[in-house]
């Protein structure tokens, strides 16, 4: 009935802010910068009660005993919960929906497996007095030998997983004939994703319906596991999520000090608040496993590739198991003809890692990025040449076609904008003063990962436009970019249209994790904002009180918030005037973009668990977002301290459905590689497995004064393989290839070759 | 109960609370618990992230480390007082304009962080407002914009 076109221009195809591709300040900024932003936590309910964790001080054993006596009878004390007195809960699913054991859960701890598990909580009238009394509990432990991290003695080789294998050709074979032979082992150190707001939730119940205020990447997810925790019917659990500050990965899962609080409500009957403690965030969930990785690779004397053979292992806890994919840029960035890569898992006392902003690529591509780097200098040839020598026309694992692959674009883009042409190749041949200079380059790459989504789109009588959607904002720019979908494709104006997320009442979302809710949530919003539209369209011809009904139209165009004939030759209306001819108060449609057979399980499905996820090599194309980054580092000849001077990086997302934001996105992307090149490890004490630097001033991220001028570049174009409106992935895209950049930068900065992060001094001098 | 509580009286926004407090009471929970100003963000309680500055006597404080009673007589700005008259702060404005923030958790602190930073003097150069805007930590990695809008609204002030 309506015909719609779509503009699919370049990233910087916005001719004016309010439609997709526009740069509009995020809608939902005014709130944030008044303080007017209620963050979960923040709700003021009466009579609520606040929960302070108890957590383990030994790595590996049971728990003997647990004192409550003297908390219990602090002043203010409601309840100290121990694995003794909580209530019993159920397994719950995994994510991806694997029918749990049928077995209790108990969220706080009887047997030990790392530093840090909960093992009690106090409940009291005020939050001062919870902190006072949790002091007061004393637990006593039968201690074993903790394994500490991957160095230790007892770590052995650890767990084969077969299903990270991937092989083609005679890698073994081709490398112990190739010219040129390079051999190194790369590691990276526990990161954490140190969201400004820690992790925390407010349970209240009413009856057998639980509301849960918790900063969520995954409102529909975490209902569920709370559901089966309980065993109370899906629909009984609320998740209300409006903003989150920070997740980075760390927030997509229902965690046990979620249990904790939750079981704390129901067993008091009072609202509980439980917000962890700055270094409690560093063991209440998993950062970033340790990695370790070999990196093998034969070329000729070109500096052709003629194989690679990888090896990668990752840590993960006791009983819990976290594969960090090492192989998966390794196996996708150049082409070669022999290829082998195969994994492991080594279980320590540590809690079991996380997702940390492009698990899998991040580590993989400081291997890789690392030794494309190495074996350069080896053959004697331009680091960004070698990359163009050995450039992937197709991805080499899948056999297909890239759906787009502006790499070769992004060298170029990059490297004029940097001065690439400038630079000596020799190392420390460049310097100013003190300080030698560097400048490294390496490329990145993440996968375009895609689920479904549904969207609410509702035109009020006054003719202002209503989104509501449970996916959510933790800083990408979901609001802004939804209000923009809508806008556009309803002929109004962004600032008519009031998006409402982050509650799990609202139509349901996938998890936001993998850079994929932009693109989903874009296209369930532009469908349902097309249905809807269809609707007033139809309304307006069809209904004899419409002015249209005379007309005889076969469609009518809409913009402006105005309805009109496309020859101009009828009523012209605003859209507030034709609802109220028509005496209609609001038209709505829900959109999705589920297959059009998808039963209600299928959709409970894919809503609440990672199994309906679809491959990025799915069909005929591999989708991928691309990057290249140049990196300019000072190292002082004497002290060894690295300061990164200059960043350019050129980006392949797609079609930016907003670039002043998805700048915004990319460029902390790029600080936070920084950081993981130069600053943030998390140190284990060898003797009682803690992470010893667990805040905010001993574990390192990047301040203000540690940032230079970062300048990003879009090579992207639209890429309809990849989604409805032509993007790719934004927020993880930009830190994969930073560290290997800067550590390319140091070697050519020093001649010397850092491969274990970060890159601190010692390493230096 | 005992009596373990004092009575406090805070002048915050150029309004008048008073309120019955364990002495204990940082500042920062008496904002966000007691008095539902939940503007001011708590990210570490330890004085390591900046995400509680609050401006006491007109100069940047961290509420975190601050006792409640400890600001009896003295006048405190929070977030939700930079507004004068419904209209947004130059500060404020300009973080918008330049995208200076994503998440937003940081963002309180960073702003009322950058107030001062100009008021200081301190944003002479770039390179200035980076070292004095360096206390308050934004994961998001917003900085570049921060230093943008901090260099915008210093410039604004001083026209």
């Amino acid at each position: 009935m309506t015909v719609h076109n779509i503009r699919h221009g370049d990233a910087s195809d916005g001719a004016f802010a309010e439609a997709v591709g526009g740069r509009l300040s995020r809608i939902d900024g005014p709130a944030k910068i008044t303080g007017a932003a209620k963050y979960a936590v923040e709700q003021q309910l009466e009579g609520l009660a606040y929960a302070v964790l108890v957590e383990s001080t030994i790595a590996s054993g049971k728990v003997r005993a647990i004192d409550t006596t003297a908390a219990e009878v602090a002043p203010g004390v409601l309840q100290v919960l121990t694995p003794d007195t909580i209530i019993s809960l159920k397994t719950a699913a995994d994510w991806f929906g694997t029918p749990p054991p049928d077995k209790p859960y108990c969220p706080l701890a009887r047997d030990i497996t790392f530093s840090g598990q909960h093992v009690a909580a106090v409940v009291a009238e005020t939050f001062e007095r919870a902190v006072a009394a949790a002091a007061l509990v004393k637990v006593s432990y039968e201690e074993t030998p903790a394994i500490v991290d991957l160095s230790d003695g007892k770590a052995g080789d650890g767990i084969a997983i077969d299903a990270m294998t991937k092989e083609w050709g005679d890698a073994q074979g081709a490398f112990a004939s190739a010219p040129v032979r390079i051999c190194a082992a790369y590691n990276t150190p526990r990161e954490y994703q140190a969201p400004m707001e820690p992790h925390g939730l407010i349970a209240r119940w009413e009856g057998d319906r639980l509301t849960v205020w918790e900063p969520s990447q995954w409102l529909d997810g975490m209902a569920r596991t709370y559901a089966e925790w309980f065993g109370v019917p899906f629909e009984n659990v609320r998740l209300v999520s409006p903003y989150i500050g920070g997740g980075f990965g760390s927030k997509a899962l229902a965690l046990s000090h979620g249990a904790v609080a939750a079981c704390a409500a129901k067993m008091l009957g009072r609202p509980v608040r439980l917000v962890m403690t700055r270094p409690q965030t560093f063991t209440g969930y998993g950062g970033r496993a340790a990695t370790r990785q070999t990196v093998t690779i034969g070329a000729d004397v070109q500096g052709k590739i003629q194989s690679i053979v990888h090896r990668g292992v990752n840590e993960t806890s006791i009983d819990g198991m976290w594969v960090e994919p090492l192989g998966s840029v390794t196996s996708i960035m150049y082409t070669t003809p022999n290829f082998s890569s195969k994994q492991n898992v080594v279980r320590v006392n540590s809690v079991v890692p996380g997702a940390m902003r492009a698990p899998g690529e991040n580590p993989s591509a400081f291997g890789i990025e690392s030794a494309i780097d190495e074996l350069a200098y080896e053959v004697g040839i331009d680091p960004l040449e070698i990359r163009l020598r050995n450039y992937a026309e197709q991805d080499p694992h899948a056999k297909k076609a890239w759906s787009t692959r502006q790499l070769r674009e992004a060298f170029a883009a990059g490297a004029e904008r940097f001065g690439w042409s400038r630079r000596t190749p020799e190392p420390r041949s460049m310097r100013d003063g003190n300080q030698l200079i560097g400048w490294g380059v390496a490329a990145g790459t993440y996968p375009v990962r895609r689920a479904y989504g549904e969207a609410l789109v509702r035109i009020l009588a006054d003719g202002s436009v209503e989104v509501e959607s449970s996916s959510i904002d933790m800083g990408q720019g979901t609001y802004t970019i939804l209000a923009q979908t809508a806008a556009e494709t309803l002929g109004v104006r962004a600032d008519d249209v009031v998006v409402k997320l982050g509650d799990s009442r609202f139509p349901r979302a996938g998890v936001t994790g993998g850079s994929r809710l932009a693109g989903v949530m874009t296209g369930a919003v532009y469908k349902a904002a097309t249905s809807a539209l269809d609707q007033l369209v139809g309304l307006a011809i069809s209904d004899p009180r419409s002015p249209f009904h005379a007309l005889q139209a076969n469609t009518l165009v809409v913009a402006n918030g105005r309805i009109a004939s496309p020859r101009g030759d009828g009523p012209d209306v605003s859209v507030a005037e034709l609802l109220k001819s028509v005496g209609r108060d609001h038209i709505e449609a829900t959109g999705d973009t589920m297959p059009a057979n998808s039963t209600p399980e299928d959709r409970y499905k894919n809503y609440t668990t990672i199994a309906m996820s679809v491959p990025h090599t799915e069909g005929d194309y591999s989708r991928h977002s691309w990057c290249a980054h140049f990196i300019e580092v000072r190292v002082d000849e004497d002290f060894g301290t690295v300061r990164v001077s200059r960043v350019v990086s050129a980006l392949d997302s797609g079609r930016l459905y907003n670039p002043k934001l998805a700048e915004s996105q990319w460029k902390g992307g790029i600080i936070m590689g920084i950081g993981q090149a130069l600053l943030e490890e998390g140190i284990v004490d060898r003797r009682h497995g803690r992470i010893v630097n667990n805040n905010l001033a001993d574990y390192l991220v990047p301040t203000n004064a540690d940032i230079p001028d970062i300048e990003v570049i879009s090579v992207g174009i639209p890429d309809l393989h990849s989604s409805v409106l032509g993007g790719k992935g934004v927020g993880e895209l930009a830190i994969v290839g930073v560290a290997p950049a800067i550590a390319n930068a140091v070697f050519h900065a020093t001649g010397k070759r850092i491969r274990d992060l970060p890159i601190t001094l010692e390493k230096l001098i | 109960m005992t009596k373990t509580t004092i009575p406090v009286h805070l002048d915050i926004n150029g309004r008048d609370h008073d309120l019955q407090l364990e002495p204990r009471v940082t500042l920062l929970d008496a904002l966000r618990d007691r008095l539902g100003l939940t503007g001011t963000k708590k990210g570490c309680d330890h004085g390591q992230c900046g995400a509680c500055t609050v401006h006491i006597d007109g100069e940047r404080v961290l509420a975190c480390l601050t006792l409640a009673a400890q600001v009896e007589g003295r006048t405190v700005t929070t977030i939700e007082g930079l507004a004068r008259e419904g209209e947004m702060h130059p500060v404020q404005a300009a973080f918008l304009e330049q995208d200076a923030f994503q998440c937003g958790y940081c963002t309180p602190g960073q702003i009322m962080s950058a107030v001062a930073c100009i008021r200081e003097g301190h944003a002479g150069s770039d390179e200035e407002i980076r070292e004095y805007m360096a206390g308050n930590l934004c994961r998001c990695g917003a900085y570049p914009h921060i230093v943008a809008a901090v260099r915008q609204a210093a410039l604004e002030a001083a026209s």
